[in-house]
């Protein structure tokens, strides 16, 4: 249009031409503004589209991968990075009734026939139950958990309002095995019991679920001590059976075991009923097991310097009540004897010796006096008496009674006296070499030389010979402590403990065996008492469990016995 | 307006054009890539999950207490005992016998691996340092020059010391 009309004026005259010549001008420069601008902004629009990518939007794409691959719930594995516990991707069964979207009934077919259909596939599932919520027309679960097979064929079923969404869930790879460290996850994901509880804001930490948690455990030791301690206990058929392997320098907890079990895979209330954990929750009066700490406090004291020095045997009348033996050991015994033939009387009077201030100063080092430490939420605390002790009291506690510990309070204090002295917390989280707990001084590291050498004569000599496997120097005392009940302690109802650690020439693990009441049956040769029942656990679990741990067999190897090994005679006599 | 304004302004108009469709084919490229980059990612995801699943179900297959089941059905593997292990090669060498009388000479063949360290040179005591070994003894080492190249490195040596020792 505008060049149109310059040209019909151009031949007007010199004016003219100047006039036009400057609007021409003018025009030029506005349209070269014109699009100078466009650039500009299309310049702009480019940068600040760069700018808000960078800026405003964060990374999609990376972020969608980094979410999808993070887990809802962090996974648990054990020692040697075996998964034990992690969120696995699941199918659910979800009713849909608006799935249709078609104005008419949500399903094809009647309520009644896809029941009977699921019942084909879910052969525990309640049909009625099922009919009448297909037919009441509310969306719900169906089931929470179906396996991809059974999937399939829930598809094949046809039902556009049966579907199938993926859900994580939190699923444990060994099955019951290390239920009671592990713990169970419920419908709204928040942990219970074990270490799914004590570690749940770690597990559900969005910056710090991707990591899995090393746990102290190593899975082979926990299966073999499950299998052992399950085997023992159906052997005499006792109503329940604790056990737990501990490294005696770090205090890791290896393996840790209660039966009976339940299955985190299946809480119920069958579950539910078994949660209780009878190593860290569950106090006992763990009776002879006791027996080697008493003497190591009176070694240490200096009370015991002699061990050849003879207690007497008789029983022992004190304060209207007469402490005795099982049955009659002689006139006097020795130190050794003591350990050996299980003698409460002779341990009173290595009480009565020391002092009951000084006993009760050593028990409360060995941390007796409060829970037990270990992270797991629920722990017992113990039946301690306050106060100065008696002297009755202070002579039942050396032989065990009047003082109520959970195993993994004897575990700790045989791990103290026979590591050289150094009493250090249990822990169930993996320590790096050299990272472990100092730990507190509770014995001379003399005191524990010693005390390797009389546990190690129990195995060889006394109540324990049944633990000792061969070439893997167990050493280990039997505790048989009566059941307390209404009006007295209960004759036929027992606890039996065995307490070893090995290998005894430079101890490394300690291994607790606990059974509750076991009968006397022909496996353990018409007998209640730990030497028939818990020394053969231990005996069976450490050749299984020594090579997995770095302790190889050795018959050329031994503690020196030869210094001590006179005071008993040539074999030690009767067990 | 001049033709060659004119033709210059067509010019602009078909930069930006240009410009332009550069722009939308490099747009173009960039979502192309992007969403490639988003589908492997899923298929990373996708794979990523079976792997987790194909796992989770072999290791809950092969766990603990089935392993100890079949061992106790099928196997009846035992813990090993202390004959089976072999602590170092002295206890390997215990359990060889003697060697009798009248037996063969057993047969002994020496080798050196590497580089030997260097020969202590012969210093003179009066400037303290090293003699020229050829000034000294010039007839040996012609003698040992040549017998290493005959025989190979370090066998004569190592050979004088096990014969000087029986």
């Amino acid at each position: 249009m505008n060049s149109f009309a310059v040209q019909v004026q151009v031949p007007t005259g010199r004016i003219r031409l100047a006039d036009v010549r400057r609007r021409a001008l003018l025009v030029a420069q506005l349209r070269v503004l014109l699009i100078g601008a466009m650039f500009a902004a299309l310049a702009a629009g480019a940068l600040l589209r760069i700018a808000y990518l960078g800026l405003v939007q964060p990374a999609p794409a990376e972020r969608s991968m980094a979410q999808a691959l993070l887990p809802s719930r962090g996974e648990i594995t054990d020692r040697n990075g075996l998964p034990l516990a992690r969120a696995f991707p699941a199918y659910a069964l979800w009713y849909n009734p608006g799935a249709m979207d078609d104005g008419g009934p949500p399903l094809v077919r009647s309520p009644k026939e896809v029941a009977a259909a699921l019942k084909a596939i879910f052969p525990d599932v309640d049909e009625f139950a099922l009919a009448r919520q297909l037919a009441s027309g509310k969306a719900g679960y169906l089931r929470r958990r179906v396996l991809p097979e059974d999937a399939n064929k829930v598809y094949a079923i046809g039902e556009l309002a049966l579907e199938l969404p993926r859900e994580t869930d939190r699923h444990y790879p060994q099955g019951t095995m290390a239920a009671h460290v592990l713990g169970y996850v419920d419908e709204d994901g928040l942990g219970h019991v074990g270490m799914e509880a004590a570690l749940d804001d770690r597990l559900r930490d969005p910056a710090r679920r991707g990591e899995p948690v090393a746990l102290s455990i190593d899975a082979r030791v926990q299966g073999a001590l499950e299998d052992e301690l399950k085997r023992g206990m159906l052997a005499v058929d006792a109503v329940g059976a604790a056990g737990i392997v501990l490294d005696v320098d770090t205090g890791e907890v290896l393996a840790l075991a209660s039966l009976p079990e339940f299955d985190p895979n299946k809480m119920d209330a069958e579950g539910q009923k078994y949660v209780f954990n009878k190593v860290t929750n569950q106090v006992y009066e763990l009776g002879s097991t006791f027996k080697p700490l008493t003497v190591a406090a009176a070694i240490d004291a200096g009370t015991v310097t002699d061990l050849s020095h003879r207690y007497s045997a008789r029983p022992f009348p004190i304060g209207g009540f007469t402490i005795s033996d099982s049955h009659d050991l002689g006139a006097s015994l020795n130190v050794p004897e003591i350990l050996i033939h299980s003698s409460n009387v002779g341990t009173a009077h290595v009480v009565d010796e020391l002092g009951a201030a000084r006993l009760k100063q050593v028990m409360a080092d060995l941390g007796m006096n409060e829970r037990p430490y270990i992270e797991l939420p629920a722990r017992g605390f113990p039946i301690w008496a306050s106060g100065d002790w008696p002297r009755l009291r202070a002579m039942t506690v050396g032989y065990g009674h009047g003082i109520a510990v959970t195993p993994l309070h004897l575990a700790s204090a045989y791990a103290a006296m026979v590591n050289g002295g150094i009493w250090r917390p249990a822990t169930l989280q993996r320590v790096e070499p050299g990272q472990a707990n100092r730990g507190r001084r509770v014995f001379r590291a003399s005191t524990s030389a010693r005390m390797n050498q009389l546990l190690r004569m129990i195995a060889v000599y006394g109540t324990g010979r049944n633990a000792n496997a061969p070439g893997f120097r167990v050493g280990g005392k039997t505790g048989s402590a009566e059941k307390p009940g209404s009006g007295g302690y209960n004759k036929s109802s027992l606890v039996s403990t065995f307490a070893a650690a090995f290998p005894m020439d430079r101890p490394r693990y300690v291994v607790i065996a606990m059974l509750d009441e076991p009968k006397a049956v022909a496996a353990s040769s018409f007998q209640r008492t730990a030497a028939w029942n818990t020394a053969p656990i231990v005996g069976r679990l450490v050749p299984r469990i020594g090579p997995l741990l770095g302790v190889l067999p050795d018959e050329t190897r031994d503690i020196d016995l030869s210094d001590l090994q006179p005071l008993v005679g040539d074999d030690g006599s009767e067990g | 307006m001049t033709p060659h304004s004119r033709i210059r302004r067509m010019g602009w108009f078909a930069a930006l054009a240009v410009c332009a469709l550069l722009y939308l084919t490099l747009h173009l490229k960039v979502h192309a890539v992007r969403s490639e980059v988003i589908r492997s990612e899923r298929q990373i995801v996708a794979l990523e999950q079976q792997k987790l699943l194909l796992e989770t179900e072999f290791q809950t297959r092969s766990n603990q207490l089935q392993l100890e089941e079949w061992n106790r059905v099928d196997f009846g593997y035992t813990a090993p005992t202390a004959a089976q292990f072999l602590e170092n090669e002295r206890q390997l060498a215990s359990f060889g016998s003697p060697r009798a009388p009248g037996a063969p000479e057993p047969i002994r063949v020496a080798s050196a691996s590497g580089e030997a360290p260097a020969y202590p040179k012969l210093v003179s005591p009066l400037t303290g340092k090293p003699i020229d070994e050829e000034l000294v003894e010039p007839e040996r080492r012609a003698n040992l020059s040549g017998v290493r190249l005959a025989e190979g490195t370090m066998r004569i040596p190592l050979g004088a010391v096990i014969g000087s020792s029986q």
